[in-house]
C-alpha cells in the first residue's frame, strides 16, 4: 500500500455516513541509539470536515505567525480531528470507513518532539 | 536556517510527524549531499485494501521512500502505475530533517539510472562532457 492509497480518501462512520477527508496521516518516529529513524509507524489519520489541502505547517500550536495565515488555516480546517490507526476498520479504494464507537482526537501536533 | 548534526541530535526518542510536512515533497540528500529526488510518495507495509483490518492489527510501517511521474495524478486522481515509482529502501534514510538524508550514495540507486544513463551515454560524448562543472 501506498499513502496516496489513503490520503484524499473520504471517511465513512460504521454507518456509511461521511465524516470529512483524509488531509494526512500522523506517524511516529522512533530513533535507533544513533538518532537514525528506524521505524516510522501510522499513528492514524487527519479528516479535515470541510477541505483535503494542507495545514501549511500550522498544525504545530507553536506556529501562529503571520496571524492573519494562522487564523486563516486553522479556521479552514476548524473540526479536523485525529483518529487512530486502531478505530480504522478498512481501507478500500475510494473510502477509508472507521470502527463503531471510534474516538475523535486532537489533530493539532502539540509540539515537534511529543511521544505517540 | 542551519541543519541539525547528527552530534546535536537528541538520544533515542519517539516524535509525531505528519506526511504532508514532513516526508512527502521533500528533497532527498545522499550521504554527500548531493540531491537524489524528491518524495512524491510513501511505501506503507502490506494492508489488504477492501478488506475488514482485524482489531488489534499493528499499524503499517514506512517501508520506502517513492518517487515518478505525479503531477498528472495529483491533478486529475488516481496514482500512477507501480513500475513508474522509483523506490528508496527507508533502511537507507539516515535523518528527517529539512531534508531527508541518505546513508548510502546516490548513485548507487536505482532512482538515479536515467540520470547516469544520460550521463554515460548523452553529456559524456559531447566534447568537454567529462569536464567538472565550474
Amino acid at each position: 500500500m501506498i499513502l496516496s492509497d489513503l490520503l484524499h480518501r473520504p471517511v465513512l462512520d460504521d454507518s456509511g455516513d461521511t465524516l470529512g477527508v483524509a488531509s494526512d496521516a500522523r506517524f511516529a518516529v522512533t530513533d535507533d541509539d544513533s538518532g537514525r529513524p528506524a521505524e516510522v509507524r501510522l499513528v492514524g489519520l487527519i479528516v479535515s470536515r470541510r477541505h483535503s489541502g494542507s495545514f501549511a505547517g500550522y498544525e504545530r500550536t507553536g506556529v501562529d505567525a503571520p496571524w492573519p495565515i494562522a487564523r486563516f488555516l486553522r479556521w479552514r480546517h476548524r473540526g479536523s480531528f485525529l483518529v487512530r490507526w486502531e478505530d480504522i476498520a478498512e481501507v478500500s479504494r475510494d473510502s477509508v470507513r472507521l470502527r463503531s464507537g471510534f474516538v475523535r482526537h486532537p489533530s493539532s501536533l502539540a509540539s515537534d518532539d511529543d511521544g505517540a | 536556517m542551519m541543519r541539525r548534526t547528527k552530534q546535536q541530535r537528541m538520544p533515542t526518542r519517539r516524535r509525531l510527524i505528519d506526511a504532508s510536512l514532513s516526508l512527502l515533497d521533500r528533497q532527498v540528500l545522499d550521504i554527500d549531499d548531493v540531491p537524489v529526488q524528491v518524495v512524491t510518495d510513501i511505501e506503507l507495509s502490506e494492508v489488504a485494501l477492501d478488506h475488514p483490518i482485524p482489531v488489534g492489527s499493528p499499524a503499517p510501517t514506512v517501508t520506502a521512500l517513492l518517487s515518478g511521474p505525479v503531477l498528472a495524478t495529483r491533478i486529475f486522481g488516481g496514482r500512477p502505475p507501480t513500475h513508474r515509482l522509483h523506490r528508496i529502501d527507508w533502511a537507507h534514510v539516515a535523518e528527517i530533517g529539512i531534508a531527508l538524508s541518505l546513508s548510502v550514495r546516490g548513485s548507487s540507486l536505482d532512482v538515479t539510472w536515467v540520470e547516469r544513463w544520460l550521463s554515460g551515454h548523452v553529456v559524456g560524448r559531447i566534447p568537454g562532457g567529462h569536464d567538472d562543472p565550474e
